[in-house]
């Protein structure tokens, strides 16, 4: 016992250092060092994935919110992230794209929020609501895992402007209003993003890969 | 972890340990191990230190080790100091699990007193250092839509060699964002679940094995997630046939899952509904995430059957998908484009039947067969066939009748037919039919053979010898007939050995015949009867009897089983046959048909059958029951005309004896009676003394035996005697008889026969029994023989020759007597008893009695006095008369009467 009792100490000092190469170990698996072309393509398809589930999602929320769905759809509100990707070389459009989808997600979460209110727990927009915001976060990791790979030496980018604001309490028909926007948004910049991504890779990997054949 | 740091554990542990032991000053034990319940691997050494506690009773050279009560020796000891000692053991499988350390002064009595204090051991547990899982494999299969969360992934956790350490299994995965670890339930196996299936993400899996001796790490398993992706195969797979293109079909499908999950690849194979195997399309001529593919160089009219599955398009990623359902398509028709297979069937010498069937090639439904035969002038005829849709499909071959030719006499008959369908015809096929006999010129295929082998009935031979100037065989045909259906097929002019192809059945016996073709024209074939597979068979051969059975032998027959239920060659027969518990069996060749069984038992049941024999077994036959006769056939007869012919014989000689004995018979039988009116007294011998004086030298020699009557007081020669049974049967049967007159009812009922059995010598007197006289021979002395008698001495008889009835006292000279002592009439006889002849006895007691008889005569006076019932008659014959009367005395029951008869 009293064996036990003294080797307490060195048993939490040894578990905090295991948790600490366990963590460090984590960060390095969470970007492993891939080969530029096949990292992006991937970035890509999971792109194209997430937009053809967003144009799914959109209809199926469209299919669930009534007669006056496509009307909710048509009107465009404030306070919902821009789809269009910002910035001028690859590097800070890579960030512009990693800062959208950590705006988006939030949005994603209200309009959950919202729509558990009006749908029931098992219908198909809640799952295809939580498929498409589990993707993001997916996605938001592999862009960022692509900026620290093409870009090693840049700090690691933080969502532009602080914290997402998201709209304040609203009515059911702004709720719906609002859920379909961030919807179409969201699509949007998929769309774009997926156009960013492929530049990004035909400009940045054809030319890491040149520089690998040079040197 | 180290040796080193193991060691340094060790130390610290053990400094610890001794650190806290006086805390614990009454503690009870003396001695201490560290470390306490070790886990060691095998193959590694183990060191463990003993030390004394609290004591200084011992030190530590009375400390040793005890491993499986055998002490370790010293020289694995190590001493640390005056109170401890450290052991080090090498670890095997079979080192023992407990280790113990003790303590031993035998000068110290309390070390002696308290010895278990002086005693510690610990228990070793035994392992193995995890072993590496190897070969992780990982798998998402689809549901619905989706690629299913779920990812089920299998290992080979290596041999499993520690029994005493439990090996737990961990499997992790890496994904962006997360790591998730799950405990597997088998060592071999475990599911991990995700929110979603992570498309497109690079997964990193590896399992972790960990048990108290430390972990091992699989490699790891870092794949985009497409890798590990199983969809379902393509839906609504469909084939479609186009016309203009008789020899494709155009393949569509629909893919399981969109593009932007997998993409995907596909792969295609299809085959005939014929063919069992499938055909592969290769994959180069596959393009990526197609959605429609034409096969192509199919069969005409023939259909197909198509599968179509898909994996992901990027190599070495995912896992094939099951085949699809069948999609199923019949290719438009063609032409013909080989001939009909034309063969013709012998009927007899001048009739075939001519046959064939579809080319091979028909490439659609034929629809008719033009037939043209050439015998001196050509004739042609068309044979139209009805074929049902699911002709085409089946694989059974048709054969179609074209019909029955005849064979002209010494010309050869060529026959031409042509397969035609929807499309077009077909080539010409010939045939060539020599006139009879000459096919007999070509000399047929050698040494044909034939075996069953993998189930298909082999066939092998020799080339026919190619006479000087002879045609070349261009090709065999090989004709199989089970005696319903007749089939061939051809094969290439140089080919010896071949198997059948057509569907033969188990069991059933196939003649097969070769025959040659020279050009189509038809050799002289060679046969062989042979079996795809024999088997025993289905029944027994019935058995009879043919006629009736013997008294000793039986003739059986029985037929040949009929051939549709042999399934097999019969090697030979067995008969059976038994009666009762014995059973007999005789072995016979397989052509016998009927058998004598010999040395049977007469008048006995038995059963008899038949067995049945070929090389995979037997099978008995019905039984049949029969009974040998007790007697042979005429054989009763026999003893009928046998006794017949004695009886008759015997009645034959009867007669001749009475034809020519008739008058002994009749002077026995019906003697002449003398009319008693006619009789008179008088002397017809010489004068014979009554009373003869014997010579008493002659009496032992011709007396032998006296028999004396208690009653009659009657002695009888033993000579005499002989005659007795049938003399006493005869009396005593005619018990009552009285001769003539026997009845009367004047007479009263007389003894016919004496009482006593010395009566035999009154047999003689049955014949010529006369009621109305007595005879009596009054010789002097019974049994003495005449000759003894002196020849001038004549006897002297007397004879009443008067019909008047007797007188009481002279039928019966006892009666006085009898009513005398009338309860002694009826006594049983006493036992005879003999006497000497020389008995002075005997002979004077005859003397005696024939004097008493002689006075009573005298005395006694004439009247009526009927004897008692059953009297008994004196029958006296005429030999008693002549042989005996002279030979002695007769033992009468008439007494002589002396009175009324003495002679005068």
């Amino acid at each position: 016992m009293y064996f036990q009792q003294s080797m307490e100490p060195v048993t939490t000092l040894l578990s905090l250092l295991l948790v600490m190469a366990v963590d460090s170990t984590r960060s390095v698996t969470l970007c492993r060092n891939q080969q530029c072309g096949n990292f992006l393509q991937q970035t890509l398809k999971l792109t194209r994935l997430i937009h053809k589930e967003s144009v799914d999602l959109i209809k199926i929320y469209k299919t669930t919110q009534g007669d006056m769905s496509e009307l909710f759809c048509k009107i465009s509100i404030n306070n919902v992230p821009d789809p269009n990707i910002s910035g001028l070389d690859p590097s800070e459009r890579i960030v512009s794209i990693y800062s959208h989808i950590q705006a988006f997600l939030p949005h994603f979460k209200r309009v959950y929020e919202q729509q558990t209110d009006l749908q029931l727990p098992t219908n198909t927009l809640m799952t295809e609501l939580t498929r498409v915001s589990n993707r993001s976060s997916s996605l938001a990791a592999m862009v960022n895992c692509i900026y620290q790979s093409l870009f090693p030496n840049m700090p690691v980018p933080e969502p532009a402007g602080g914290p997402t604001s998201l709209p304040p309490s609203q009515n059911i028909f702004q709720q719906k209003v609002y859920g379909c926007v961030v919807l179409k948004r969201y699509k949007e910049f998929l769309s774009n993003a997926a156009r960013e991504l492929r530049t990004v890779k035909t400009q940045v990997c054809k030319k890491r890969t040149q520089m690998n054949v040079l040197s | 972890m180290t040796a080193y740091h193991r060691g340094l554990l060790h130390v610290l542990a053990w400094v610890c340990l001794a650190s806290s032991l006086p805390a614990s000053a009454e503690h009870e034990y003396h001695v201490m191990v560290v470390p306490q319940s070790p886990v060691v691997e095998i193959g590694s050494n183990f060191t463990a230190t003993c030390m004394l506690i609290n004591t200084s009773e011992a030190t530590a050279d009375d400390l040793y080790w005890i491993s499986s009560r055998s002490v370790i020796p010293k020289e694995q000891y190590t001493k640390i100091s005056g109170s401890a000692v450290n052991v080090t053991i090498t670890i095997t499988r079979d080192t023992p699990q407990w280790l113990l350390c003790k303590c031993r002064k035998p000068s110290s009595p309390y070390i002696t007193i308290h010895e278990g204090k002086f005693v510690h051991g610990i228990l070793l547990r035994k392992g193995y250092h995890p072993e590496k899982p190897e070969n992780l494999s990982c798998v998402a299969i689809q549901e619905k839509d989706l690629i299913s969360p779920n990812i089920t992934c299998v290992w080979e956790p290596g041999i499993y060699r520690s029994q005493d350490l439990k090996t737990k299994y961990t499997l992790c995965v890496t994904l962006p964002g997360e790591t998730q670890k799950v405990e597997a339930k088998q060592n071999n196996s475990a599911q991990i679940t995700f929110q979603i299936f992570p498309n497109h993400v690079e997964l990193d899996f590896w399992v972790e094995a960990e048990n108290m001796l430390g972990k091992a790490e699989s490699e790891h398993l870092i794949a985009e997630a497409d890798w590990f992706v199983k969809t379902n195969p393509p839906s609504d797979v469909k084939a479609i046939s186009e016309k203009q293109f008789p020899t494709s079909l155009l393949i569509k499908w629909i893919r399981p899952i969109a593009k932007e999950y997998v993409t995907l690849m596909y792969q295609i194979r299809y085959r005939s509904n014929r063919s069992p195997s499938w055909r592969n399309v290769p994959p180069v001529d596959i393009a990526k995430e197609i959605e429609s593919f034409r096969l192509q160089e199919l069969q005409p009219d023939t259909v197909y059957v198509i599968q179509v599955r898909c994996k992901s398009a990027r190599e070495g990623y995912g896992y094939w998908s099951s085949w699809s359902a069948n999609a199923t398509a019949r290719t438009p028709e063609d032409i013909p484009k080989s001939e009909p297979d034309l063969w013709r069937i012998s009927r007899n010498e001048r009739e075939v039947l001519l046959v064939c069937k579809d080319p091979v090639l028909s490439n659609g439904k034929i629809r008719s067969f033009n037939t043209s035969v050439r015998r001196g002038k050509a004739s042609s005829s068309t044979t139209s066939v009805n074929r049902s849709d699911s002709d085409g499909s089946s694989s059974k071959i048709v054969i179609t009748i074209l019909g029955l030719i005849d064979l002209p006499k010494r010309e050869t008959v060529y026959v031409e037919v042509v397969a035609i369908n929807s499309v077009g015809k077909s080539p010409k096929a010939r045939l060539e039919i020599p006139a009879h006999g000459a096919a007999h010129e070509r000399s047929p295929a050698e040494g044909l053979k034939s075996w069953s082998q993998s189930g298909q009935l082999w066939l092998e031979w020799q080339p026919p010898k190619v006479t000087a100037g002879g045609d070349a065989v261009t090709e065999y045909v090989v004709e199989w007939d089970d005696g319903l259906q007749i089939d061939w097929q051809r094969e290439r002019g140089n080919t010896t050995r071949t198997a059948i192809r057509g569907s033969l059945e188990k069991f059933k016996r196939y003649t097969i015949s070769v025959y040659s073709l020279y050009s189509g024209s038809i050799g002289t074939p060679v046969s062989v009867e042979d079996f795809l597979e024999q088997g025993v068979p289905s029944e027994g051969p019935s058995v009879k009897l043919n006629g009736t059975p013997g008294t000793h032998e039986a003739q059986l027959v029985w037929k040949e089983i009929p051939q549709d239920k042999q399934h097999g060659f019969i090697t030979n027969y067995t008969i059976f046959y038994s009666a009762g518990t014995e059973e007999h069996a005789i072995p016979v060749p397989n052509d016998t048909y009927s058998y004598p069984l010999r040395s049977l038992s007469s008048d006995t049941k038995y059963e008899a059958w038949i067995s049945a024999s070929t090389i995979r077994g037997s099978v008995n036959g019905t039984k049949h029951s029969f009974s040998t006769l007790k007697y042979a056939p005429g054989e009763i007869e026999g003893i009928v005309v046998g006794v017949c012919l004695g009886f008759l014989f015997i009645v034959l000689l009867a007669v001749l004896i009475c034809i020519y004995k008739r008058d002994i018979i009749k002077k026995n039988f019906w003697p002449q009676i003398p009319n008693p009116g006619n009789s008179s007294i008088g002397t017809w011998s010489p004068d014979f003394p009554s009373k003869a004086d014997t010579p008493k030298e002659n009496a032992p020699a011709d007396v032998s035996v006296v028999e004396v009557d208690l009653l009659d007081r009657k002695s009888v020669f033993e000579e005499d005697k002989a005659c007795l049974p049938l003399k006493k049967d005869k009396y005593l049967s005619e018990e009552h008889s009285s001769g003539i007159g026997g009845s009367s009812c004047m007479s009263s009922p007389r003894q016919s026969v004496s009482d006593s059995d010395e009566g035999g010598d009154s047999s003689e007197t049955t014949a010529s029994t006369v009621q109305y006289s007595s005879v009596v021979a009054c010789s002097g002395y019974k049994g003495q023989t005449p000759s003894s008698l002196p020849k001038t001495q004549q006897p002297t008889f007397f004879r009443s020759e008067s019909t008047q009835p007797l007188l009481d006292f002279e039928e019966n000279p006892d009666i006085p007597r009898q009513e005398n002592s009338r309860q002694f009439g009826r006594l049983p006889r006493n036992p005879s008893f003999r006497h000497s002849p020389t008995s002075e006895d005997s002979s004077n007691s005859a003397d005696v009695n024939q004097l008493e008889m002689e006075d009573r005569g005298g005395m006694e006076s004439l009247s009526f006095c009927p004897v008692e019932e059953g009297p008994q008659q004196t029958i006296p014959t005429e030999e008693s008369q002549s042989s005996d009367w002279q030979q002695g005395v007769p033992v009468c029951s008439y007494m002589p009467q002396l009175g009324g008869y003495r002679p005068q």
